[in-house]
């Protein structure tokens, strides 16, 4: 009950008419947001095709979210590589004992989903943060305000730089993403069970759908993360607490709007490409 | 000149009630009261940066509320601001920092825009000082390149936020004399707030005080040392036993 | 925006070297607090009030990211294996499949992450303002021990959230699965949780998973710990203190989930 008082202190009120009155705050104020965020994104889309190009924010940005993310990256989809590729050995074995597949079956899940979207939780939480960080600085320590005084949207000027990079480097990643932890894997699958690294690389299972769904699915990422963080930052308020909390909501949003993502285009595509 | 009217605004509580202010053209208005009283609210709401709940907010005479988004761009470029913190941008070197507001808000040749930098620099006693960055300045220093970057729009009117706040007596009174002689010499109009009463009012042309989101006294700097109100001569004279 | 940190960026050797140490020395400073927090512990040395607090902020305010998060891997495990299920036909199998998956990886790894970014990040968030505005200067001041005081509640709170989210998660998942089963495949979900049930699958195969929660769970409690407490710099400090946290969380959750499974076999 301390919860829902917090939200809504009515001393009065029924138990039921509490919680319902509890329940409709949150749906007005999650619907408030929703539209506040695609108000942002539709800002952002509009700048992007018609503002001025600034190049050198978009090349410092291509350089903060792609080249240093990539040890990071590398780092996790190594170990992610070796970790698929060894419990799916492990799992395929209980039933069968061919495991000539496992390449192919592993390079198609990769292709369709596993490159994109680890790339993709992985720059939610490092890209995300330092986005939702830096502007949020930003924001409580009046910047923001400054460059409104000078007839600058913050939305043209910080948000659309980051979005325009992060679209455009996240498919890059994804390949370099994909690629490491198809190594790391081929090396595990060789050295766990024994399967000769040229069974292993083959690509007879990624289709022109696989292909599609990971494209989409890049496109969809690298757009939302970007922007959700971006709307989490210029939304922080009051000194260092509201930068921590700005940054910890871009973290949480961002990811959860990746595993929201995944499940909607996974779903589509499986329907359209089966 | 500014006129507020009605001004009125509340986030979880009222900030601002029935705001009334009216600041001439070429008045140097100092803004007094306690902490969170509403006073860089006002400021906020002159630029358009805070839309109040009710009343209205005259520039000139243009209704600052009534402004879309391009007309509110136009109508600040007459507006210079030195914010609280200084709001100095930290990925960017001195002189980019006050040549941000020429290059968005004007047209104007690279060379005209170092000379106005350097011009700048120079009046706020800090030549040379174009290719730092904000992160390598002391609290005055920095304070200053704020004051630089919002006057260098020449802007008829400007609003200073706490331009001596963490600052040392004597730099706090260097900071008051160059805003003055500042004032004085492009004939601006401006609001000052400050915490700092004795030096602030050495300065001001009229005083408004804010209490609790009012306006509970505006008049020129002499009427205030002789205020009836008990609550100003309180605040005025720094005395412990009042109504505050 | 640091647009000119790759014109000043030493060497690479000298770089390497520097990551390697600045690497160690963070090891060795995770491994000191870890035998503070376990000294306070086994003292029984800490505020308990604080650990009560923490559970309900961080575990009871978890729950609906955690739900979602669940609900919607499940369905994502089974859209995956679709493909594979139908080319077989082994539609009896789908529940082993995609449980096998989630018991043992997804769902601890997944929960993690996202515990990661809400728990780990708001509790850097949270020590880090307190450092920077001097609260921890005057805990220590009063001879009050931050240690005792602030972190080990903190961090028992984190392990124990990650633990019991990753059952709660562990359920919701395969609910989801099962439901996601059978609005695509056209799968019932009494057959697939049958196919969990039949032997493929067992009691190892979740104590594989909830095993590594605990280890994640410590990860993230040192590092957003670590992180929080040597937090410097004002609001930016803050901010950048939660990126390093959620960002080498994220790194150490993935390289001891690799150690683990061979560990746990």
């Amino acid at each position: 009950m301390t919860i829902l008082n917090e939200l809504h202190p009515r001393p009065n009120a029924s138990t039921r008419s509490r919680v319902a009155a509890a329940l409709g705050h949150f749906a007005l104020d999650q619907l408030q947001q929703v539209t506040d965020l695609y108000r942002v994104f539709r800002l952002t889309l509009h700048y992007a095709a018609r503002g001025a190009p600034n190049r050198q924010a978009y090349m410092c940005q291509m350089y903060e979210i792609g080249n240093r993310s990539l040890a990071f990256l590398a780092v996790v989809m190594g170990f992610i590589g070796m970790i698929s590729v060894y419990q799916g050995g492990l799992q395929t074995q209980r039933v069968v004992p061919d495991l000539s597949l496992l390449g192919a079956t592993f390079l198609q899940l990769l292709v369709r989903d596993l490159a994109a979207s680890i790339c993709a939780l992985m720059l939610a939480t490092r890209v995300g943060a330092g986005i939702a960080a830096e502007i949020g600085s930003m924001v409580v320590t009046e910047q923001v305000d400054a460059l409104r005084m000078c007839a600058t949207d913050p939305i043209d000027y910080l948000i659309r730089p980051r979005f325009l990079a992060c679209l455009s480097i996240f498919g890059a990643l994804t390949v370099i993403a994909a690629g490491v932890a198809f190594l790391t894997g081929m090396w595990t699958a060789y050295a766990f069970f024994g399967l000769n690294p040229r069974t292993f690389a083959n690509v007879s299972l990624v289709s022109a759908g696989d292909l599609t769904i990971g494209l989409c699915k890049c496109l969809a990422y690298g757009a939302a993360i970007p922007v959700i963080s971006g709307y989490c930052g210029l939304t922080a308020f009051g000194g260092s607490e509201g930068v921590g909390a700005a940054t910890t909501r871009a973290v949480v949003s961002s990811s959860l709007a990746v595993i929201v993502l995944n499940f909607v285009i996974s779903g589509a595509g499986y329907l359209v490409f089966g | 000149m500014i006129r507020l009217t009605g001004v009125s605004k509340s986030f979880d509580r009222a900030v601002l009630t029935e705001v009334e202010l009216y600041v001439p053209e070429r008045c140097l208005f100092g803004m007094i009261g306690p902490g969170a009283s509403g006073k860089s609210l006002i400021l906020r709401a002159i630029t358009g940066l805070l839309r109040p709940d009710r009343g209205q907010v005259t520039v000139g005479d243009q209704n600052v509320l009534a402004m879309g988004d391009l007309e509110l761009n136009e109508f600040r470029k007459g507006i210079g601001m030195l914010f609280q913190n200084n709001a100095l941008f930290d990925f960017m070197t001195v002189a980019e920092n006050i040549a941000f507001p020429l290059r968005r808000l004007f047209d104007l040749s690279e060379t005209e825009i170092a000379a106005r930098v350097a011009e700048r620099l120079a009046r706020v006693d800090l030549p040379g000082f174009q290719d730092r960055l904000p992160a390598g300045l002391s609290g005055g220093q920095k304070k200053r390149i704020g004051v630089a970057r919002a006057t260098v729009t020449r802007a008829p009117i400007v609003l200073y936020d706490e331009p001596s706040a963490g600052l040392d007596p004597v730099t706090s009174q260097k900071i008051f004399d160059l805003l003055r002689a500042e004032q004085r010499a492009s004939g601006s109009t401006v609001i000052m707030v400050s915490s700092d009463l004795d030096r602030l009012l050495t300065v001001t042309d009229r005083v408004g005080m804010m209490l609790e989101g009012r306006m509970i006294f505006e008049g020129s700097t002499d009427e205030l040392e002789n205020a009836s109100d008990p609550r100003v001569h309180q605040f005025v004279h720094g005395a412990l036993d009042g109504p505050l | 925006m640091s647009a000119d940190s790759s014109a000043r960026s030493p060497p690479p050797l000298t770089a390497l070297s520097q990551w390697l140490g600045d690497s160690v020395s963070l090891l060795g400073g995770l491994g000191v607090l870890l035998g503070q927090i376990v000294r306070h512990v086994l003292k029984r040395d800490f505020d308990e009030r604080e650990l009560l607090r923490s559970l309900h902020r961080m575990g009871l305010k978890s729950l609906p990211i955690v739900t979602v998060t669940a609900l919607f891997t499940g369905g994502i495990m089974v859209i995956q294996a679709a493909p594979i299920v139908e080319h077989y036909g082994a539609y009896g199998l789908l529940g082993w499949g995609a449980g096998f998956g989630t018991l043992r990886e997804i769902a601890p790894l997944l929960t993690a992450l996202m515990i990661n970014g809400r728990v780990g990040a708001n509790n850097t968030a949270e020590l880090g303002t307190m450092a920077v505005t001097e609260q921890i200067d005057a805990l220590r001041a009063l001879a009050i021990d931050p240690v005792g005081f602030l972190l080990t509640p903190r961090f028992l709170a984190i392990v124990a959230t990650l633990f019991l989210s990753t059952i709660f998660a562990d359920t919701l998942a395969l609910f989801g699965a099962a439901y996601a089963g059978w609005a695509f495949l056209g799968i019932e979900p009494g057959i697939f949780y049958r196919g969990l049930t039949t032997g493929l699958l067992g009691f190892g195969d979740v104590a594989h998973g909830l095993i590594k929660s605990i280890v994640f769970g410590i990860v993230i409690g040192l590092s957003s710990c670590h992180f929080g407490l040597s937090t410097r710099g004002g609001a930016p400090g803050v901010g950048r203190s939660v990126n390093t946290t959620v960002v080498v969380s994220a790194a150490g959750i993935f390289v001891l989930d690799y150690l683990l499974s061979f560990a746990l076999l």
